[in-house]
């Protein structure tokens, strides 16, 4: 028997990652921007969302390298007096957060309604299919508007600053489901005329087994490929949320919002402002839609079935 | 077939039921519609008696059933505070922009995703194909506002060639209203430019990428295996038999692609001041015109019903296995 | 698109022969466009600023706030309760119609009916005409700001809007929502007839060929308006040649368009004052004096007119700017880190409270940013701060429910006169009397006595006396924080002759505009 270690070694997916240098290369600073993000509270050098750090009056300095540059600040400051290093550092993990978080949550509710949907036909799959036409008709920017409506009435304006994070997390994990909903059953309704699934419903195992248990391991691959693609959308939704300015509070910026502010500053000579965080997000969003294009290359089974 | 659309259509009805449903039950929390038709001196007392004449201070069910009454007897979906214009009629005024830009972005996917999709499949390790792929995913990669400012930079103001807002010129196209277009005058079409490309950077990439992958998949057929045993030439074995086996699948994302499209434009148009649709909602949004937002998102819930209707017809025709009668 | 009346439609024709040659086109972007072509139906900067192009009033401001004569060539006071003002002859409205005494009284009735400007046209008892020419107004009380309020006084065209229209309803009807003859047709004296318009979109306007007032040096001939929303897209719409003008310009901007040798950039000081409430209300610590002492010293007003505002604005300690009866030239800002944090240990706030801070985002110039630096300006005190910022439309009815320990406010008084200022911000909220309808947080009845008796002081010296002695009180209560005074800001093309038509109202009068 061959340990999983093994077995995983000598798969394809290994061998082709190795073989594609473009997906060593986003891998590695995938990797390296998860690190700065997880450690961002250890190496930044000033925490730009504690106050006490941060004076109006040395706003917008140019990086060290320029003619007004400060040490102090090594990728220069905003227009409020942060250093940008520092906030960018912070930006990532707050967007990070919301990406991972918001796609768990898409995934979870996409996955058991695709499930539903798909396996159980009928009523239950226009039932299903039909919300997920209302959720998608919703842009997210109504339900952003709604639910920060709600939630400053029960939780009250004193904690929203607190609570931001998870908020955006349920509104944009809330607004994307439909799209793993419908791969997911597109993949079941494949899946489940085959004959495993026949011969598993004819010894009699109970319906959620068959989905969860045979079913649904076979669909993870395009549950793996949508996941990537998702984080990346995640994350420039949240940035589309700030620049509506419906995203996380100016005073805790994330890296979209921190876009938005700069963005007003793209026609002006502190072009630091925008061109440090908006590299950064792209850099960031790009890995991950690169790893994300080379996981449907490799994933899509009929590629490569020859 | 007919019990099937009968089925839709009835669902549909229930869906823009309870997204009106939906849309009313919020709506007091978008903002009062009244502090924007007047001027910030006027007194609470006027202000609530303005909300009496507008029927604001009814309460909610009267509301809602005046709305969906006057939906199905006169097709009427109320009236925009901020336009003050029948809402059906502000949405058709804007579609056309909308439209437009989205027809636009379609033709350049379409010009650039089709060769270089077929390009990239036929020499994948060729330098122009990585290069084709990375720089796609690049464009997807920029938040499409970050683009668009960017585009507005070097062609607007740096290179001062193309305009950097609006529509430009445009054309009554059948002389009563109904539709502008500036597809029809050189300068309308130089201010589809910039926000055409922008948008178009979303989609591209999955294109490319879709169009390249179905041909490399066709191309391993048996099929195109004994065109090339028959002695045909390259050019004729790829673009008849290969390239027109690839389009089907293509046609069919497009088509659901396209509807993705239209919930993309808002962030391009408020960038580029574009009169379309998802301005006007934007517009309605921060201007608390709620009345016009509930009409905006049942008209759209339609839309996309329609939509999802067609294609799963479409899916029944190509594929038999999918029974759309749906009976057990 | 819209229904053009058959007059203007004939006036266009009669304009596209005469216009050749000479034609001037002036392509404008605003943030917004006039909501309505009626020019009383609502209240705002975008209506007023329409109103000076398409009608006149009686008088104007000058750029030295003084007041010019327009549709009244003089007036004089006749008794303490009236003013007489007569009329300038043979001015012709859009239509056609001659304009008449009649037009001014038919246009104040109108607006005595229209739930904006009610209000403000509570002092008055009511309009007579004594002769063709001649028109009276009548205060109910003794009212020493008759002639400011003459710069609200635009003439309708009273035949043109006398009739029913098609759907049978009065052509002057004042309606805000639905079909009403005068909210989509127009006829003024004004220097600009309205061509076409689409809500949003666009307003195209025309030099009226008859205007009377023939000494003026303006020469568009066309006049197009886009409202252009986001800013950033305002600015590149001027640097890339797209528009001729834009307002207002956003300070970051204000760099870019010096370096740029094609535009300039022209700025005015404006009235409006930026401040942020303490409802003493909702948060107990805002009710001791030495708290609210604090939090003004916290706050660097100067470093975030510098900053943020680029030096567009003027620091402020009071509620009325330099040239306002109640300016006093010893209350200085205060910004002074150390004393603050003294003062919140003499409160016994050493360790700080928490509190909760709101503001709009697309009100005020860099409204938000201006909210964002105060909160981090007040976490130097301890005092932690929860901010949200959010849309007007939004933000208003959340200021009406009064939700936040801190709320942004700014105010410009349509009176241009300090009382107006007290009159909304401070006077205890008072639903019945609609005094203190922004005002979320202070209440000091000795204030509001003061505030009552100056609305019918005549004497203007005793007058300014009471008004200033009110902004001492308010300073030393520190009933509120002031920022600022708004600078008005326009860009234009170097070819635009700006500096001439602008004034402290924020109405360009592009009437008067020269293009050279």
């Amino acid at each position: 028997m061959k340990t999983k270690l093994q077995k995983f070694k000598e798969s394809y997916f290994l061998y082709s990652f190795k073989r594609d240098k473009v997906a060593i290369f986003s891998f590695v600073v995938l990797i390296v921007f998860l690190f700065l993000a997880l450690t961002a509270p250890w190496i930044a050098p000033m925490n730009p969302y504690d106050a006490a750090n941060i004076d109006i009056m040395n706003s917008e300095i140019p990086p060290a390298w320029m003619d007004e540059g400060s040490t102090e600040f090594l990728l220069g400051t905003d227009n409020q007096g942060r250093d940008m290093l520092s906030t960018m550092l912070y930006g990532l993990r707050t967007s990070i957060i919301i990406g991972l978080g918001a796609v768990a949550l898409q995934g979870i509710i996409g996955v058991i309604v695709g499930l539903m949907a798909g396996y159980m036909g009928g009523k239950t799959d226009a039932i299903l299919m039909r919300l997920a036409d209302i959720q998608f008709s919703f842009p997210y920017l109504m339900v952003a508007i709604f639910m920060s409506a709600i939630f400053q009435v029960v939780f009250g304006l004193g904690s929203f600053e607190r609570l931001a994070i998870p908020l955006l997390t349920i509104i944009i994990g809330l607004s994307n489901w439909p799209m793993f909903a419908r791969t997911i059953r597109a993949s079941v309704m494949g899946e489940k005329n085959k004959e495993y699934v026949e011969a598993a419903r004819v010894i009699g195992l109970p319906k959620w087994t068959i989905m969860f248990r045979h079913i649904l391991p076979n669909s993870l691959t395009s549950v793996m490929v949508i996941s990537t693609i998702q984080v990346a959308n995640a994350v420039m939704s949240e940035a589309a949320l700030s620049f509506l300015g419906l995203g996380m509070p100016v005073t805790k910026p994330s890296l979209g919002s921190l876009i938005r502010a700069g963005q007003e500053f793209f026609f002006s000579g502190s072009w630091w402002i925008t061109v440090f965080p908006g590299v950064w997000l792209v850099i960031f969003v790009l890995v991950i839609n690169l790893l994300g294009d080379w996981l449907r290359d490799v994933l899509n089974p009929k590629l490569y079935k020859g | 077939m007919f019990a099937f659309i009968v089925r839709r259509v009835i669902q549909a009805i229930l869906v823009m039921l309870v997204i009106s449903l939906v849309g009313f039950s919020i709506k007091d929390q978008i903002g009062d519609p009244v502090r924007d038709l007047v001027g910030e001196r006027v007194s609470p007392a006027e202000r609530a008696e303005i909300a009496e004449q507008l029927g604001l201070n009814d309460p909610f069910f009267t509301q809602y059933s005046r709305f969906v009454k006057n939906a199905f007897t006169k097709g009427d979906l109320g009236r925009s505070f901020l336009y003050n214009k029948p809402n059906l009629e502000v949405i058709f005024e804007h579609a056309p922009a909308t439209i437009e830009l989205v027809f636009g972005t379609a033709l350049i996917i379409i010009f650039i995703s089709l060769p270089l999709g077929v390009y990239c499949a036929l020499r994948p390790k060729s330098i122009l194909s990585r290069f084709a792929m990375s720089f796609s995913t690049l464009g997807v990669s920029m938040p499409v506002y970050l683009t668009a400012i960017l585009l507005i930079f070097l062609f607007a103001i740096h290179w001062q060639v193309l305009p950097s807002y609006g529509r430009g010129d445009l054309i009554d196209l059948f002389g009563n209203g109904w539709w502008h277009t500036g597809m029809l005058t050189i300068d309308g079409l130089k201010h589809l430019i910039l926000p055409c490309v922008s948008l178009s950077t979303l989609m591209l990439p999955l294109f490319i990428r879709l169009i390249r992958s179905e041909m490399m998949e066709v191309l391993e057929t048996e099929y195109i295996k004994y065109a090339w045993a028959k002695g045909l030439s390259p050019a004729r074995v790829w673009m008849v038999h290969a390239f027109k086996n690839t389009l089907l699948p293509v046609i069919t994302v497009f088509g659901v692609q396209i509807g993705i499209m239209f919930a993309f434009t808002l962030l391009t148009e408020l960038v580029f001041q574009w009169p379309g649709m998802g301005f006007m909602f934007l517009e309605a949004v921060h201007r608390a015109d709620i009345s016009l937002l509930i009409a905006y998102l049942v008209v759209v819930a339609s839309l996309f019903v329609f939509v999802n209707t067609v294609v799963d017809i479409l899916y029944g025709f190509i594929n038999p296995t999918v029974r759309i009668t749906g009976t057990k | 698109m819209k229904k053009i009346t058959y007059l203007t439609l004939s006036l266009l024709l009669a304009l596209s022969f005469t216009v050749s040659a000479g034609a001037k086109t002036l392509k404008v972007g605003l943030d917004a466009d006039p909501v309505t072509l009626d020019p009383q139906v609502q209240l705002s900067g975008g209506m007023m600023q329409l109103s000076h192009w398409v009608f006149d009033p009686l008088v104007r401001w000058t750029q030295d706030m003084d007041f010019e004569p327009r549709l009244a060539t003089k007036w004089e006071k006749v008794d303490d309760l009236t003013t007489r003002f007569f009329l300038r002859k043979g001015v012709k409205f859009h239509s056609g119609n001659m304009f008449s005494a009649k037009d001014v009284k038919w246009s104040f009735d109108r607006m005595r009916k229209s739930a904006d400007f009610k209000a403000l046209l509570d002092p008055f008892e009511g309009c007579y005409i004594v002769d063709d020419y001649t028109v009276d107004f009548k205060t109910k009380k003794p009212y020493p700001l008759v002639l400011n309020m003459a710069t609200y006084f635009f003439a309708m065209d009273s035949k043109f809007y006398t009739g029913t229209d098609k759907n049978g309803q009065p052509k002057d009807m004042l309606l805000k929502v639905g079909e009403s003859f005068a909210l989509n047709n127009a006829s003024g004296t004004g220097a600009f007839v309205v061509t076409k318009r689409q809500h949003n979109v666009v307003l195209e306007m025309e030099r009226f060929k008859d205007y009377w007032d023939t000494k003026s040096p303006g020469n568009v001939t066309k006049f197009i308006l886009t409202p252009i929303k986001e800013n950033a897209t305002r600015v590149a719409a001027l640097l890339s040649g797209g528009v001729d003008f834009i307002s207002p310009v956003p300070p970051q901007d204000f760099k870019r368009l010096d370096a740029d040798s094609k535009v300039k950039l022209h700025t005015i000081a404006g009235s409006r004052i930026i401040t942020f409430q303490m409802n003493q209300n909702r948060n107990p610590a805002l009710k001791d004096v030495r708290v609210r002492q604090a939090i003004v010293h916290a706050v660097n007003n100067a470093g975030i007119v510098k900053k943020i505002m680029k030096g567009t604005a003027t620091v402020a300690a009071q509620q009325g700017p330099k040239g306002y009866a109640s300016y006093k030239d010893s209350l200085k800002p205060r910004y002074d880190l150390d004393k603050a944090k003294a003062l919140m240990k003499e409160a016994g706030y050493e360790n700080g409270f928490e509190l909760t801070m709101m503001a709009p985002n697309n009100r005020y110039v860099n409204d938000a940013k201006i909210a964002e630096a105060t909160a981090q300006m007040l976490g130097k005190i301890g005092i932690k701060v929860n901010l949200k910022t959010m849309p007007k439309a939004q933000y208003w009815g959340e200021f009406d429910k009064r939700v936040a320990d801190m709320m942004m406010i700014g105010w410009h008084p349509d009176t241009e006169d300090s009382g107006n200022f007290t009159e909304f911000l401070i006077m205890c909220y008072n639903t019945d009397t609609g005094y203190g309808q922004y005002n979320s947080g202070y209440c000091n009845p000795k204030v509001d006595e003061m505030a009552l008796a100056v609305q019918s002081e005549t004497d203007i010296a005793k007058r300014s006396a009471m008004l200033q002695e009110i902004e001492q009180i308010l300073y030393d209560d520190a009933a509120f924080v002031p920022f600022h005074w708004q600078n008005h800001s326009y860009g234009a093309k170097n070819n635009l002759r700006v500096q001439p038509i602008i004034n402290v109202m924020n109405f360009p009068y592009i009437g008067d505009l020269v293009i050279e």
